[in-house]
C-alpha cells in the first residue's frame, strides 16, 4: 500500500477574518521587533561613545607663572610634544591651535579681542594605538619635568561613566527584548494550542480514517506556520516602517524624539527584524507538530 | 477476518462494559449486532475499529494480533475499515461531497479519478441535489446518509455501522440496507449495530445480541 498520503483542498477550515489570536501575535511581533531594533540602536550608540572617547588623551599645559625667554608656554609645549611623540603606544599627537582653544572658551567669555590677552592653556590632543597600554602616571611625571603646570586627561572618568550608561541601556534593552521574546513565544504557542483544541475532532477523525501521524501533523504545521508567519510579519513590518519613518525624519533634519540618539535603522539592521516573524513561525511550527503528535499519542 | 477471544473492556476505573466476549466474523459475511441501549454495542465496535484498546482478551484483525502489533501498523489497518459512527462525525466545514471523498483523498486518489463515484453514491443515498451543502445545514437523516456514503465509498474490507438507520424513515432505511448488501456482495464484511427489529426480521443474516456486556448468539446467518 502506498504510504504517501496527499490531500487536495483544505482539511482545516479557513478562518474568517483575523482571529483574535492572530491580532495578539501581530501585536507581540510588533513589540518584539521594536525591542530588537531598540537594542540594536542602543548597542550601536554605546559603541560609538566608546570609540569616540577611548584611545584619546588630552594634555593641558598652563602658562608658567614667571615665563622667561627660555622657559615659556611655547618652549614647554614644544618639549611636551617631543616627549609625547617619543612615547611608545602614542599614535598621533596634534597640538590644538590657539584659535580652537579660544573657540572652546568663547561661549563663556565671548569672542572679543580681550580673550587674546588671556593666558589660555595649550591643549595637545593625542590618540593611542588601539589595544596599546600607556602608563598615564609615568607619562604625567615625565611631562611635568619639562612643563610643571601640565596635566594629562585620559577621559577615564567620562569613559567609565558613559560605559556604565551604555551598558545599562544595552542590558535594559536586552532584558526587554528577552521578556517580549518569551511573551511572543508563549502567545504563539498558546494560539497554536488553542487552534488545535478547536480542531481536535478533525485530528481524531483523520486518525480514525487511517491517516498517518506525520500526515496529520504536517497539515497542522503548515496551517499554523503560515498563519503565524502572516500575523507576525504584519507586526514586524509595522515596526520596520516605524524605524524607517524615524530614519526618514532624521534624514530630513527633524528630530523625532528630542534628546534621544538617532532612531533610524540601517538596512542591515532592518533585515534583522525578519528574525521576529521567522522565529514566531518556527515556534508555531514546532508547537503545532508537538501538540498534534501528543494528541495522537493519547488516542489509541 | 475478525476474532475476539474472552475480550473484556472497561472505561478507566469503571465497571466492565464488555465481559468475556468471544466471536468470529468470517470474510464476506453480513451480521447484525443488537442489544438494549447501554449494552455495549458501540464499545464493541470501537474495539473493532481501533478506537479503544481492550482491557483484557485477544483481538485479531485481518490476521493481525492487536496486542503484539506495532502502533505504526494501525493506520494501514484502519484504512481497510469503513465506519458509520453513531454520531456521524462529519467535518462541518467540508461539503457533503468533500466529506464523502475524504477517505479516497487520504488513500491518495485524484479528484478526477473519484468525482463520478462520489456523485453516483450521493445520488444513491438520495442526496444528489445536496452535494455542496455543509453538514450543519443538513437534516439528521441527511447527515447520516453522508456518513454512510463516506464509510462505503472506498469499498473497505470491513464495514462497521453503528445505528445507521436511526434517523431515517423505513423506506430510506431499506434502501440503505440494500446498499450495505450490495457492498457485501462485492466482498466487504459487514457488521451493523441496530435497535431496528424490522430491519433484522426482513433479513436472514446472522444476529449477535449483547446483554449486560455478554454476547449471545441469536441466529446463525
Ligand atoms: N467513553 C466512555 N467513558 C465511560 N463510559 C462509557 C464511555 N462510552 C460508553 N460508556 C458506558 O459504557 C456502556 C456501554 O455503552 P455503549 O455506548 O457501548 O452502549 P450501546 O450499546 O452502544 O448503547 P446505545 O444503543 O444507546 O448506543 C454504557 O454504560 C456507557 O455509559
Ligand atoms: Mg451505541
Amino acid at each position: 500500500m502506498s504510504e504517501k498520503q496527499r490531500v487536495r483542498g483544505r482539511i482545516l477550515p479557513r478562518e474568517k477574518g483575523a482571529a483574535p489570536l492572530d491580532v495578539v501575535i501581530a501585536v507581540m511581533a510588533f513589540l518584539a521587533a521594536l525591542a530588537l531594533g531598540a537594542s540594536m540602536l542602543a548597542d550601536r550608540q554605546a559603541e560609538s561613545w566608546r570609540e569616540g572617547l577611548a584611545g584619546r588623551l588630552t594634555v593641558q599645559i598652563l602658562q608658567p607663572e614667571h615665563p622667561t625667554s627660555s622657559r615659556n608656554l611655547n618652549t614647554e609645549t614644544e618639549a611636551a610634544l617631543q616627549i609625547l611623540r617619543g612615547t611608545r603606544g602614542i599614535l598621533t599627537v596634534t597640538p590644538m591651535p590657539d584659535a580652537d582653544a579660544a573657540k572652546l572658551v568663547a561661549p563663556w567669555l565671548g569672542a572679543d579681542a580681550m580673550v587674546k590677552d588671556l593666558p589660555l592653556p595649550r591643549l595637545i590632543d593625542a590618540s593611542i594605538v588601539p589595544g596599546e597600554h600607556v602608563d598615564f602616571a609615568q607619562l604625567t611625571a615625565r611631562l611635568q619635568t619639562v612643563a610643571p603646570d601640565s596635566n594629562v586627561d585620559d577621559h577615564t572618568r567620562w569613559i567609565s561613566r558613559l560605559q556604565t550608561l551604555a551598558n545599562t541601556i544595552i542590558y535594559a534593552a536586552y532584558t526587554i527584548l528577552a521578556l517580549i521574546a518569551v511573551a511572543t513565544a508563549a502567545a504563539v504557542s498558546f494560539a497554536t494550542r488553542a487552534g488545535l483544541e478547536a480542531h481536535h475532532d478533525i485530528v481524531a477523525l483523520l486518525h480514525q480514517m487511517g491517516a498517518h501521524s506525520g500526515f496529520i501533523a504536517r497539515a497542522f504545521e503548515w496551517h499554523y506556520l503560515l498563519s503565524t508567519l502572516a500575523a507576525s510579519a504584519v507586526g514586524a513590518g509595522l515596526a520596520g516602517i516605524a524605524f524607517l519613518a524615524a530614519g526618514g525624519l532624521e534624514f530630513a533634519g527633524v528630530e523625532p524624539v528630542p534628546f534621544l540618539p538617532p532612531l533610524g535603522l540601517n538596512p542591515q539592521e532592518l533585515v534583522w527584524l525578519l528574525a521576529v516573524p521567522l522565529a514566531s513561525a518556527a515556534i508555531a511550527w514546532a508547537t503545532a507538530r508537538l501538540s498534534v503528535l501528543a494528541v495522537l499519542r493519547e488516542i489509541y | 477476518m475478525i476474532r475476539f477471544e474472552n475480550v473484556g473492556m472497561r472505561y478507566g476505573p469503571g465497571p466492565e462494559v464488555l465481559r468475556d466476549v468471544t466471536f468470529q466474523l468470517e470474510p464476506g459475511t453480513f451480521t447484525f449486532l443488537t442489544g438494549p441501549s447501554g449494552a455495549g454495542k458501540s464499545t464493541l465496535l470501537k474495539l473493532m475499529y481501533l478506537a479503544e484498546a481492550p482491557s483484557r482478551g485477544l483481538i485479531t484483525l485481518f490476521g493481525t494480533d492487536l496486542a503484539t502489533a506495532r502502533r505504526s501498523a494501525f493506520p494501514a489497518l484502519r484504512r481497510r475499515i469503513g465506519v458509520v459512527f453513531q454520531d456521524f462525525r462529519l467535518l462541518p466545514h467540508l461539503s457533503a461531497f468533500d466529506n464523502v471523498a475524504l477517505p479516497l483523498r487520504l488513500a491518495g486518489r485524484k479528484t478526477d479519478d473519484y468525482t463520478r463515484d462520489v456523485e453516483e453514491l450521493l445520488g444513491w443515498v438520495g442526496l444528489g441535489d445536496r452535494m455542496n451543502a455543509k453538514p450543519p445545514t443538513l437534516s439528521g437523516g441527511e447527515q447520516q446518509r453522508v456518513a454512510i456514503a463516506r464509510a462505503v465509498v472506498g469499498q473497505p474490507d470491513l464495514l462497521l455501522a453503528d445505528e445507521p438507520t436511526g434517523n431515517v424513515d423505513p423506506e430510506i432505511a431499506q434502501r440503505l440496507i440494500r446498499l450495505f448488501g450490495e457492498l457485501n456482495r462485492l466482498g466487504t464484511t459487514v457488521l451493523i449495530a441496530t435497535h431496528d427489529r424490522g430491519l433484522i426480521e426482513r433479513s436472514r443474516s446472522r444476529e449477535m445480541r449483547l446483554v449486560d456486556g455478554r454476547l449471545v448468539e441469536l441466529r446463525r446467518g
